[in-house]
Formats: C-alpha cells, sequence, structure tokens
C-alpha cells in the first residue's frame, strides 16, 4: 500500500456527521417545554374519586407556599386525607391535632403561636358533596387557627 | 519592463474551513432537554380559588346589605357596609333555585358577575367584600361557580356565612 493511499482512506474513514439539523430540533423542543412550563400544573392530591367542579374563576394571583395542608372532601362530605377517611366528628380532632402540630412548630420558631396559622388549606370537594359539608369543614378549620384556605376547580365557562 | 502580476495570476491557497464546535452546544441542549422533559407537567384545567376566612367574623350588618356607601363614619362601618351579600338558595335536588345580591334578584351566575363588576367600579379601588349564604343543600358545584364568579369579577374578600347565623343579623 502506497502511503498516498492509506492517506486517502484515514481521510474517507473521519466521519463528520451534520449536527446542525439535530441541533435545530433540540433547541426547539426546549423552546417547547419552556413555554410549557407555567401553563397550568397539577395540585397535589389529586384523586380519580373526586370529580372537581367546573367553574369560572380568574388565574389564582398569589403563590401555594410550600406550607400547604391538602384535603379532599368526596361527594358524601366525608373528609379524605392521605388515604383515610375522617367524618365530621372525628375531623375536628384531626383538624385539632394539625393545628397543634403547626403552633408548636411556630412556638419553636418564637413566633406568637396565636397568631394566625400561616398554612393554606388546599381543598379538593367533589362537586357532588353538599355545600353545607364543606361549609362546616371550612369552619371546623377556621376554629382551630387555619384562615388562608384554596378551592381546588377545574377552569371553565361555569 | 517586467511583466505587471494579475490578480487571476496569483495563486490561491486551499479554502479556509472554518469548523464551528457544535458538540458541546449539543450537549448543553440535551442537558436542558433532559431537565425540562423531567420537570414537565402536562398542562391541566385545574385552578383555584383563594378565600381568606379569619377566625374572628366580624358583626353583622343590621342593614343595608348590599350597599355601597361613599362616607362611612368609621373603619369598621367601611369594612361592614361593603360587604355584598349573596343569598343563593337550593331546590330539593340541591340546585340553585334563586340567586340575590343584597335585595336584587339576579338570573344566574353570569349576571351576578355583571353586578359585581359594577359595584368594582363604583367602589372605585376600594376593597370588595362579599358574604355567601347559601342552603346546606345547596350542591358544592353551584357554591363553587358562585365564588368563582367572585373571583372573576375581582372580589377582594368572600365570606362563606353561617345561614342560621345571616338570618339572625338580617332584618
Amino acid at each position: 500500500m502506497t502511503r498516498r493511499y492509506r492517506e486517502r482512506a484515514a481521510s474517507d474513514s473521519a466521519l463528520s456527521p451534520n449536527l446542525t439539523p439535530l441541533l435545530d430540533v433540540v433547541l426547539q423542543l426546549i423552546t417547547f417545554f419552556m413555554m410549557l412550563i407555567h401553563f397550568g400544573s397539577k395540585l397535589e392530591g389529586e384523586s380519580k374519586s373526586i370529580r372537581l367542579p367546573v367553574t369560572p374563576a380568574a388565574l389564582p394571583g398569589g403563590d401555594l407556599g410550600l406550607d400547604r395542608l391538602v384535603v379532599s372532601v368526596d361527594s358524601s362530605g366525608t373528609l379524605l386525607v392521605e388515604g383515610n377517611t375522617f367524618d365530621e366528628a372525628s375531623a375536628s380532632a384531626w383538624w385539632a391535632k394539625q393545628a397543634k402540630t403547626r403552633k408548636d412548630g411556630q412556638a419553636a420558631l418564637g413566633v406568637d403561636p396565636e397568631t394566625e396559622l400561616p398554612t393554606l388549606v388546599v381543598v379538593r370537594a367533589d362537586k357532588d358533596a353538599s355545600y353545607g359539608s364543606v361549609r362546616r369543614l371550612l369552619g371546623t378549620a377556621q376554629d382551630q387557627g387555619f384562615v388562608r384556605f384554596t378551592l381546588v376547580v377545574l377552569r371553565g365557562p361555569g | 519592463m517586467m511583466p505587471r502580476r494579475t490578480g487571476s495570476s496569483r495563486r490561491m491557497g486551499p479554502p479556509i474551513e472554518v469548523q464551528f464546535p457544535v458538540t458541546p452546544m449539543l450537549d448543553m441542549a440535551f442537558q436542558l432537554l433532559a431537565f425540562f422533559v423531567l420537570t414537565f407537567q402536562s398542562p391541566t384545567a385545574e385552578t383555584r380559588l383563594d378565600l381568606y376566612l379569619p377566625a374572628s367574623p366580624a358583626a353583622l350588618p343590621g342593614s343595608a346589605e348590599g350597599q355601597a356607601t361613599e362616607t362611612p363614619t368609621r373603619r369598621a362601618d367601611l369594612d361592614l357596609e361593603n360587604d355584598l351579600w349573596i343569598r343563593a338558595e337550593a331546590d330539593d335536588l340541591g340546585d340553585l333555585k334563586a340567586l340575590s345580591l343584597g335585595d336584587q334578584k339576579l338570573n344566574g351566575v353570569g349576571a351576578l358577575t355583571d353586578r359585581l363588576k359594577r359595584y368594582q367600579r363604583v367602589l372605585n379601588g376600594r376593597p370588595l367584600r362579599v358574604r355567601v349564604v347559601a342552603d346546606d343543600r345547596l350542591r358544592y358545584e353551584e357554591a363553587a361557580r358562585i365564588v368563582g364568579a367572585c373571583s372573576t369579577a375581582g372580589v377582594d374578600s368572600v365570606r362563606l356565612a353561617d345561614p342560621g347565623q345571616a338570618r339572625v343579623g338580617r332584618p
């Protein structure tokens, strides 16, 4: 094999794929995901047994914050939390326990435990639940010091 | 005389090949792509209606619900007199039977939104607060639509009043 032939063979074996179209596609995908990143994200606690009501609603303004407590209410008005069910009587004890835990935490941080709890209570209630059951649930939580609530709904024409 | 050298006769070198290093950029792009794919959440119609429900309820107004006055004498009066009352009555099946804002009967949730928006304009930047009084047997979806209408109209504060308590406070 002559030297000239060997050089030519070596240059032929060095493949240089054209990466530009691949880069174009990847950058377009990145743009797509970046634009969708804040287009409505699901809140935690989603359950197929809870059918959310469809309501006309403005976009929420405030941030959810880190201190959240997610509860669900099924169509019969029963409180569901992390796989446990509570009737109205036992729900009151559960709210009291949650409030005490948080107030103890506030006291440990030097915050006056008598002030309103900063915890946001996220309520996922079934559309066929009665308003009274939801109102009583909120009232029970209110009595324990929770003041910030958010009702999860599906945005629609109403 | 020396012959003049022309440009065409100048010996041209091999064309300069500009190499753009695409590989590091592609690496970075793939890392960004992986990040967005891993943190991606499918778009959803879920939204939320925020409620601020302080534990100590304000005193209930004894008269003139639904009337926003221009010159309240005290701050407490301002708070109370700007509270609009929304009354929702349910039929036996829990559907919405009648809806009213103050003393005004309304045709539906759409009319409620329009009227609340008008109140918002009249108040001219002052906070608009409403209290919802609904029958306990009303379906939650209907109640959520009322709260949603308040949210759409830009109401600052929504409170859910106890129907029994409201009957005591109302004339």
